[in-house]
């Protein structure tokens, strides 16, 4: 086993700051487990591992999201991690979920630093507004960057720098027992995306709809994919809302509110 | 004697646009939120109006710095609404208006924005995306970088829409909103149901030896009665659990670890005989 060139290291390094841009920001997808999985894949030479790990960790937290700035496990960093410890080890897509997962887990507190070490900024602008410097404010403002992009950087820097002593250490202190269970446990991860967005959505007032998707898919997996069952759902969407519109409004707003969301992070 | 800075400019809206796109969270602290992004969101627009006049800019910025917090794309539609109300009246006049187009329309606009931008977003865009991946087709990757261009477009919509209609646009778009966030939600759960079989695994097979008859695989037995059985069971109960007061998505994930290594276990040692 060989460790990971300081090149590729480097590059994954700005890949993790720069990805971290995007989710605070334009939000284009390379924030999300799959890019940042594919990519590692691509650059350690392994495209496929990348993807299958990527679309795990994607579904496992497809509803893991920052609502209102609450502080979620790190998963960018985590897939990026988990990806290149899997190839360098040369076990399967499995034991890179079984190990992205518990990364992502320690990193968390890293967010809430960086979140926390923007206060500092904030006092700096409020100061800067006072003496009506609007340079100043705007300055501060762009500081912030750092905080966001180096809790990301340096752990994977790091993690990845001392990656083969990593992986050497995972094999030999974690029994191979545990490690099939884990990997087995993978598997079941996107559970938890799911019932999350069941969870934010009415699932309550909207539950058939579930059913329907469900039963597509389960009882006719040779005739469906997701992008059908999506089509029907389309129509379904479609005719609730032309029944919704003969209705009256007066149905829709007394339906109001049953969003419940009520889950810390 | 009147002053030609005064009018805002397309150009202005645009910056502003561009600023916000990326710039809104990167000062985010636990004091004032998306506070100090929004000040220098709205930069633009108040370098136009009171770059000659050193006490409305204190003022200006003072105002726009403090505690502010929506969903992404919705700030647009609150910026360019504040925009048209500094260039209509004024700091003076128009600070009291301004803090309360932000706070009165950040709390519901983060609702909305949530549900439909975050939630059925993701279960649309990222669950296709990964569900072609899981088959290792690489061009899933293409779909979220397509849906998200799209979802610049919509947020320069924002601006200019926030801009014009000024504070109207929140009673206006109530209703209208609503019925939009039910109806994508119908198609967002039937993708979610849909999920549930296609992408959680949890495979038995084991055979169970009964008295000398053959061996039964407890998957076949299993998916005689409902296919996904097991899968659907551990979704609904991680949905149950998730209802619980003390429960957390950290605490979930162990939860499912251990379930997944005990199952695992269980897989290996009576696994059937080949």
């Amino acid at each position: 086993m060989n460790s990971i060139p300081i090149l590729i290291v480097l590059l994954l390094t700005l890949y993790v700051g720069f990805a971290q841009l995007d989710q605070i920001s334009v939000q284009l997808g390379f924030y999300s487990p799959l890019f940042a999985a594919t990519v590692t894949g691509l650059l350690m030479g392994d495209v496929t591992m990348g993807l299958s790990i990527g679309a795990s960790m994607q579904l496992m937290t497809l509803g893991v999201a920052t609502y209102g700035g609450a502080t979620v496990p790190d998963f960018l960093s985590g897939s990026i991690m988990g990806t290149a410890f899997a190839i360098m080890s040369g076990q399967g897509a499995e034991y890179g979920v079984a190990l992205a997962v518990p990364i992502g887990l320690l990193l968390t507190q890293l967010d809430v630093f960086g979140r926390m070490a923007n206060v500092v900024f904030q006092h700096r602008a409020e100061r800067c507004a006072e003496k009506g410097d609007d340079k100043g404010v705007e300055f501060s403002n762009i500081l912030g960057i750092l905080p966001w992009t180096l809790t990301r950087m340096i752990p994977v820097f790091v993690g990845l720098f001392f990656g083969e002593a990593v992986v050497t250490a995972i094999n030999e202190y974690i029994p191979a027992w545990l490690m099939s269970g884990l990997k087995y446990a993978g598997g079941l991860l996107p559970a938890m995306g799911i019932a999350l967005l069941m969870r934010y959505l009415p699932m309550k007032k909207f539950f058939p709809y579930y059913i329907i998707g469900f039963v597509l898919m389960a009882f006719l997996p040779a005739n469906f994919t997701i992008l059908g069952v999506s089509l029907v759902g389309l129509a379904l969407a479609a005719i609730y809302m032309s029944h919704s519109d003969s209705a009256g409004t007066a149905a829709a707003a007394a339906a109001n509110n049953d969003l419940e969301v009520e889950i810390d992070e | 004697m009147s002053n030609p800075n005064t009018k805002l400019t397309k150009k202005d809206l645009q910056k502003v646009y561009i600023r916000n796109l990326f710039g809104l969270q990167w000062g985010w602290n636990y004091e004032t939120m998306q506070g100090l992004g929004y000040c220098y969101v709205i930069m633009p627009i108040l370098r136009r109006l009171y770059k000659n006049d050193p006490e409305k800019m204190k003022a200006a910025l003072k105002t726009e710095i403090g505690y502010f917090n929506t969903s992404q794309p919705m700030s647009h539609l609150i910026v360019g609404t504040d925009a048209a109300l500094q260039e209509e009246l004024g700091i003076e006049e128009a600070k009291d208006a301004i803090i309360g187009v932000k706070t009165g329309l950040m709390g519901p606009f983060a609702g909305v924005g949530d549900t439909i931008f975050i939630t059925i977003y993701r279960a649309l865009v990222f669950s296709i995306a990964a569900y072609m991946a899981m088959s290792g087709q690489a061009v899933a990757l293409l779909i979220p970088i397509v849906c998200g261009i799209a979802m610049l477009a919509i947020r320069y919509k924002f601006t200019f829409m926030g801009y014009e209609q000024g504070r109207k646009l929140a009673s206006g778009l109530g209703g209208q909103l609503k019925r939009l966030t039910d109806a994508a939600s119908v198609l967002g759960l039937t993708v979610v149901g849909a999920l549930v079989p296609s992408v959680v695994k949890a495979p038995m097979n084991i055979s169970i030896v009964i008295g000398d008859t053959n061996p039964i695989n407890l998957q076949s037995m299993l998916d005689k009665i409902m296919p996904a059985a097991l899968p659907l069971a551990i979704v609904l109960l991680s949905y149950w659990l998730l209802g619980k007061k003390k429960m957390t998505t950290v605490k979930l994930i162990l939860i499912l670890m251990v379930v997944g290594v005990g199952l695992g276990l269980l897989t290996t040692f009576f696994a059937p005989v080949a």
